[in-house]
């Protein structure tokens, strides 16, 4: 009994025999400790904090990027303790003698010894008089003060920034719409934190570390995050349409809006001079880039916006500049050539736009002071000019109307042949495939087609004054096939990846017939949202809708405990002044972080390349004019690259990859053949001119590729020079930053979890069900799948011969006939083989083969003396049992479990299939197999693969079979993998910490409980993390102890972690102050 | 070959005097219209025009804004480059003596080899591309080098017009 009540009280869900029955017993020790909202969760790892404030966010396109709106209400009561000095004494007594009820007052005055006063009505004016230097004044919030911003849910770094306040009136917090992106905020009702830091030293950390302008990129992937969005969009997309032109005074107008009228602008010269001045909406930007000759902003790059057309044929020239829909954006030497801006030039998402060069070519305040302008630019210009949306807007046109009904009606008649073919039996199935998958493939196929179609003809017909169109091209909201679900055609609805399921018997709705496989009996909406849908199409549209909604709430579920648990296992690995990444307790995860030691914040080319060479080469040349300089000839080029690249800024010792040296050199090599290649073209033509000319030609050519010297050493010692800047700084927090990189794009996964592995009919997992399963180290994944490679990979038959040997062959499949032979003296099973049909698919199978894998079957309890083989392809099977009476029923059982017996290929192996490849240039086509299931070791080692390029999908099984160096590489390839197919980059720095932190044991652990365990990491962090009691108990049985240095136990105990800028210490002086005595003297001594 | 170079604005069918002393000249010719929106009508108020000049034979498409001064298909004009408006010694400014003029600047020179024998020599061909932007309206201006040789990167340029009937 009592022992009973002693447990309970420790942990109140221990069982009990019910001897009695508690009305409902106390929360137990273990109760309070553990959970979300238990004391290790709820109270040691979050702490509840003073100086915050929260309300409604909307948006202020006046603002700066970098400030945030603050009401007076909230400024009322927010403080920050300011000591008095000579410099401050006049504002603050003004501050104390406003009291704490009126802005700018101040709550509370501290005093040098402890005491404090607060500023009452009837104090107030002495208090103020009596202020002196030292006091501690805790005024009210004022402009320019550091606050930090925050939006829940906080899944990267940039959802918590600094900002500088405006204290403003009305009661919501401002802030910049650029800024919308980091904290994917929007303005439909959001609300978000704000917390004012209480002292000088956290500001100053706040600021610099945490501030707006300072994280305008994503460690993600070093893409800018800041930028403009949606209407800033809309109208410079508008502005710089080619045909806009603007007279002095309209010009100088927008001029002014931009810099609020309070800064100089120099005004170009007009493009068209004559008849009339005219500026274009091009020269505006070019403007907004550098107003005046004392801004030294030389921007030069190049951007493919979205209605840029390519050259269709191979071979033929881009027309770049002259598309004639203008979507080659050209900026040289911040003035805008061509190109109408959009998404790609100006939104976030691209390392080569306007904002990110600025960035990178200039750093954040020019960035940010861009943006600014943009900002007001276009919330003034659009003011005016006025841009909405109407039903006019959705109104499709005469034309349109018979071009989507006849495209619906071809759609439509192509599916009933499919459908017909189908019932007849005739449909020719697809490889992997059976008629009823081929046939919904089919179907699917041409009604995606119908909706592309009516898409691609509304966006052709559409004016271009359209709203919704010009949002769509701009990229600011929409998609075109947003449009044409207004306009023309709703299209297929799916529920779970496939068309409308049977929720009936044989039928999706009682409306249509059993077993209807017409387009509208699966869920194929034909109306548009403007002609509206039938009961059947709405109902469909809803199943559609439902799914989408139900996965969201599930999926932001997994992404949350993912996230959690990454971050757990990760949090403490940091980056040390050897350049090693090393966890809490010091070891060792990477000796050099990604190979590199780059950081991924800074990584300006594609797919985490350091440096972007073409854009560089353009600004050098475009910064450097070549005046009267002589132009180098590729020979000199060569040579003084060459010599550059010996320096000692160019070794690995120097700290330099040899990766990156390769891609330098290899792009200088290929400028010097476009260099060699031009002068050869225009020498072998020279030759038949007169040579007169060769002067005139000479100078053609350099000014076609010519670079002098100055610009190749410019161009040199940038690239040089700024790849030895994006080391990543000793002290990051790199295993954090990797943690919230791979977690924060799980929430934007879209649902599509499969997808086919080059075949048709193979699908595998994706989405966050894969990157669950490879981060948890799962045993059995849900489609493994092995890649092999054939050695002979240009022959189909030799392909099908080597699937043959790996797809499982069952005894049932190449046997003629299993009888049972009834004597008089004896009864037997013979099993005759179809040798035939085994010669015609190429298996080597003949009844010795058979007889040797009956044996090796356990289940079938037979032994080398039962089995008889008569000749090539007959054998003969004795009962083992010997008892009569039980031959005639072991025989029986014995001939329905033969058929069953695999008598060739891999047992762990579901289906082999074929992929082909084809080559367009060479016109071959390439064999690989494309095995599901497991087995590699076995699939490896079978003839006719080629083992060195043969791959798995399954982490672990690669672990077993391979090694941990093949383990780590496979969870590198397959998060990439994952994270591509999405249409997510994620640098893969990122992934190879995460990789080497889930090998680094020598074992594959995965990123749950049990793997988190096995990383040697701290009790109290283990205990925070999951199971706390379990931990707690057995630390305290074996007398553990806890060193405090990872990042858990530290934000526990309340100290600087060991991590950034807490990484180090200051040494002071250990000569000890003298001991006071804080006791009362003893009465008796 | 030979009379071809002599082009860039000596002997011209520009009878006036202040014109046969321009020596900034850096290109003029007559060109004829051929075609209009060779890709489709894509903007209000301005047309992307291609023609050919027929001294020099170059190939040039130009942006122009036709709002303010249209140009139809067939049409002849006068087109000349400049990098200055105003003329030796003299008030006078260029701009009289034309029409319409827009202000840009030079981007870009490219190459182009062809393997065309149309003048009846034989080998490849090669074309020097000139491209300028004035304010987003594009120039593009092919032909021959000889005629290119005044023409420098970051070049400001002044494009004159003037209609012939």
């Amino acid at each position: 009994m009592l022992q009973v009540e002693v447990a309970q009280y420790i942990n109140s869900d221990v069982r009990v025999q019910s001897l009695m029955q508690v009305a409902k017993p106390l929360a137990g020790f273990v109760q309070r400790l553990k959970g979300k909202q238990g004391r290790f969760r709820g109270n040691l790892s979050g702490k509840r904090v003073e100086y915050t404030g929260r309300t409604v966010i909307s948006p202020d396109p006046n603002l700066k990027i970098t400030e945030v709106a603050i009401p007076i209400q909230m400024a009322l009561v927010l403080t920050y303790p300011e000591r008095v000095s000579h410099h401050n004494i006049e504002k603050l007594r003004q501050c104390v003698s406003n009291g704490r009820n009126k802005y700018p007052g101040a709550g509370k005055i501290t005093y040098s010894d402890g005491s404090s006063r607060v500023p009452f009505h009837n104090v107030r004016r002495k208090l103020a008089d009596a202020l002196k230097y030292g006091d501690i004044v805790h005024r009210h919030l004022e402009d320019g003060d550091i606050v930090l911003f925050n939006r829940q849910p906080s899944l990267h770094r940039m959802s918590i920034m600094c900002h500088r306040a405006r204290v403003m009136p009305w009661r919501t917090l401002r802030f910049n719409e650029s800024v919308c992106n980091p904290y994917n905020a929007d303005f439909d009702g959001d609300e978000m934190n704000l917390h004012v830091p209480q002292t000088e030293e956290a500001r100053t950390e706040a600021v610099l570390l945490m501030g707006v302008q300072n994280n305008l990129c994503t460690p993600k992937n070093g893409e800018i995050l800041v930028a403009s969005t949606q209407d800033f969009l809309t109208s410079s997309f508008l502005i710089t349409r080619k045909d806009t032109f603007y007279d002095r005074a309209s010009f100088s107008l927008m001029c002014s809006y931009m810099v609020d009228g309070m800064d100089f602008v120099d005004l170009p010269t007009p493009a068209i001079l004559k008849p009339i001045e005219l500026w274009t909406g091009k020269q505006l930007f070019s403007v907004l880039v550098r107003p005046h000759a004392n801004v030294r902003v030389y921007v030069s790059l190049t951007v493919k916006e979205k209605n840029y057309i390519k050259s269709k044929e191979e071979g033929e020239r881009e027309p770049e500049a002259m598309c004639p829909n203008d979507g080659f954006v050209y900026f040289r030497n911040s003035e805008l050539l061509s190109g109408q801006l959009g998404k790609a030039t100006l939104g976030n998402g691209n390392k080569d736009g306007l904002f990110s060069v600025l960035l990178r070519d200039y750093k954040a305040h020019a960035a940010a002071a861009c943006m600014n302008r943009l900002a007001k630019l276009s919330a003034r210009w659009i003011g005016n000019h006025g841009f909405s949306i109407g039903i006019d807007d959705v109104q499709p046109s005469k034309y349109l109307n018979d071009r989507r009904q006849e495209t619906i009606f071809k759609g439509y008649q192509g599916c009933d042949k499919k459908i017909q073919l189908y019932n007849e039996g005739n449909l020719p199935p697809e490889t992997g495939c059976d008629a009823a998958q081929t046939l919904e493939a089919g179907i699917t196929r041409i009604l995606n087609n119908i909706r592309d179609e009516t898409g691609k003809v509304c966006m052709k017909e559409l004016h271009w004054r359209n709203s919704p169109l010009i949002m769509s091209q701009c990229g600011s909201k929409g998609s075109p096939i947003n449009i044409s679900q207004m306009i023309a055609c709703v299209g297929q609805q799916s529920v779970g990846g496939r068309r409308a399921p049977n929720g009936f018997i044989d039928r999706s709705l009682p409306h249509f017939p059993r077993k209807a496989k017409t387009p509208a009996a699966k869920g194929f909406v034909a109306n548009s949202f403007y002609s509206g849908l039938t009961a059947t199409e709405f109902f469909f549209h809803t199943m559609g809708g439902r799914e989408g909604l139900v996965d969201t709430a599930v999926k932001t579920a997994d992404t949350g405990y993912m996230s959690r648990r990454l971050m757990k296992a990760l949090e403490d690995l940091s980056i040390h002044y050897d350049n090693t990444v090393r966890n809490a307790s010091g070891c060792v995860v990477q000796f050099r972080y990604g190979d590199d030691g780059m950081d991924p914040a800074s990584m300006e080319g594609k797919s985490g390349a350091p440096l972007n060479f073409d854009r560089l080469f353009l600004k050098a040349k475009a910064t450097c004019p070549a005046g009267g300089n002589e132009y180098l000839s590729p020979f000199e080029v060569s040579e003084r690259v060459e010599s550059r690249l010996l320096e000692d800024d160019m070794t690995p010792e120097g700290g330099c990859s040899v990766a990156f040296k390769n891609s330098f050199k290899s792009f200088l090599d290929e400028y010097v053949k476009s260099l060699t290649k031009t002068r050869e073209a225009f020498e072998s033509v020279e030759n038949l001119a007169a040579k007169e000319n060769s002067a005139i030609r000479e100078k053609i050519v350099k000014n076609i590729s010519g670079v002098t010297p100055k610009q190749l050493e410019v161009f040199l010692n940038t690239c040089i020079s700024r790849y030895h800047l994006k080391q990543i700084e000793a002290g990051t927090a790199i295993g954090a930053i990797g943690a919230q990189s791979i977690g924060e794009p799980g929430t934007q996964m879209t649902l599509k979890t499969f997808h086919f592995a080059g075949v048709a009919s193979m699908n595998i997992t994706l989405g966050v069900p894969r990157i669950k399963e490879i981060i948890n180290g799962n045993k059995n994944i849900s489609t493994p799948i092995i890649t092999a490679a054939l050695k002979h990979d240009n022959n189909v038959n030799t392909a099908r011969m080597v699937r043959g040997r790996i797809e499982k062959t069952n005894l049932g499949q190449v046997a003629k006939s299993i009888k049972l032979v009834m004597t008089s003296r004896l009864a037997s099973l013979v099993v005759t083989l179809d040798m035939e049909r085994i010669r015609d698919v190429q298996l080597c199978i003949d009844a010795n083969i058979v007889k040797e894998s009956i044996i090796q079957t356990p289940k079938l309890k037979l032994k080398q003396e039962h089995i008889k083989v008569l000749d090539v392809g007959k054998l003969e099977i004795l009962s083992p049992d010997t008892d009569r009476s039980k031959i005639h029923f072991q025989l029986h059982s014995l001939k329905n479990l033969l058929p069953t017996v695999i008598v060739k290929g891999i047992k762990t192996v579901e289906r082999a299939i074929i992929k082909k490849e084809e080559n367009k240039k060479t016109k071959t086509s390439k064999y690989s197999l494309l095995v599901e299931g497991t087995g590699l070791k076995e699939v490896m080692g079978t003839e006719g693969i080629d083992g060195r390029k043969t791959t798995s999908n399954h982490v672990l099984e690669v672990h077993q079979t391979l090694g941990i160096e093949a383990a780590r590489k496979c969870i590198i390839e397959e998060i990439k993998y994952t994270m591509e197919s999405h249409g997510m980059s994620i640098d893969i720095r990122h992934m190879m910490l995460l990789a080497d932190l889930m090998t680094f044991r020598g074992d594959v652990l995965g990123i749950t409980r049990f793997g988190i365990q096995k990383m040697g990491k701290s009790i109290l962090m283990l205990a925070s993390f999951e199971k706390t009691s379990d931990h707690l108990f057995s630390a305290s049985v074996n007398g553990r102890d806890d060193r405090i240095e990872g990042v858990t136990e530290c934000i526990i105990m309340g100290i600087p972690m060991p991590i950034g800028t807490g990484m180090l210490k200051v040494k002071q002086r250990d000569t000890l102050p003298s001991k006071l005595d804080y006791r009362p003297n003893a009465i008796l001594s | 070959m030979a009379a071809r170079v002599a082009c860039p604005g000596v002997h011209l069918p520009l009878t006036n005097k202040f014109l046969v002393r321009m020596a900034e000249l850096l290109f003029d010719d007559i060109f004829r219209v051929e075609r209009v929106n060779p890709d489709g009508k894509k903007f209000d108020k301005v047309t992307r025009i291609e023609a050919r000049s027929e001294k020099c034979g170059m190939f040039m498409q130009l942006d122009v804004n036709t709002d303010i001064y249209p140009i139809v298909k067939d049409e002849r004009f006068l087109m000349a480059l400049s990098t200055s408006l105003s003329l030796e010694g003299g008030q006078q400014s260029l701009a009289d003596k034309f029409e319409y003029i827009m202000h840009g600047k030079l981007y870009k020179i490219s190459d182009e080899t062809r393997a065309k024998t149309s003048d009846g020599g034989s080998g490849p061909v090669i074309e020097v591309e000139i491209y300028v932007s004035f304010g987003g309206l594009q120039m593009m201006l092919k032909g021959d080098p000889s005629h290119c040789a005044g023409f420098e990167l970051e070049q400001r340029l002044f494009l004159l017009i003037r209609k012939l009937t």
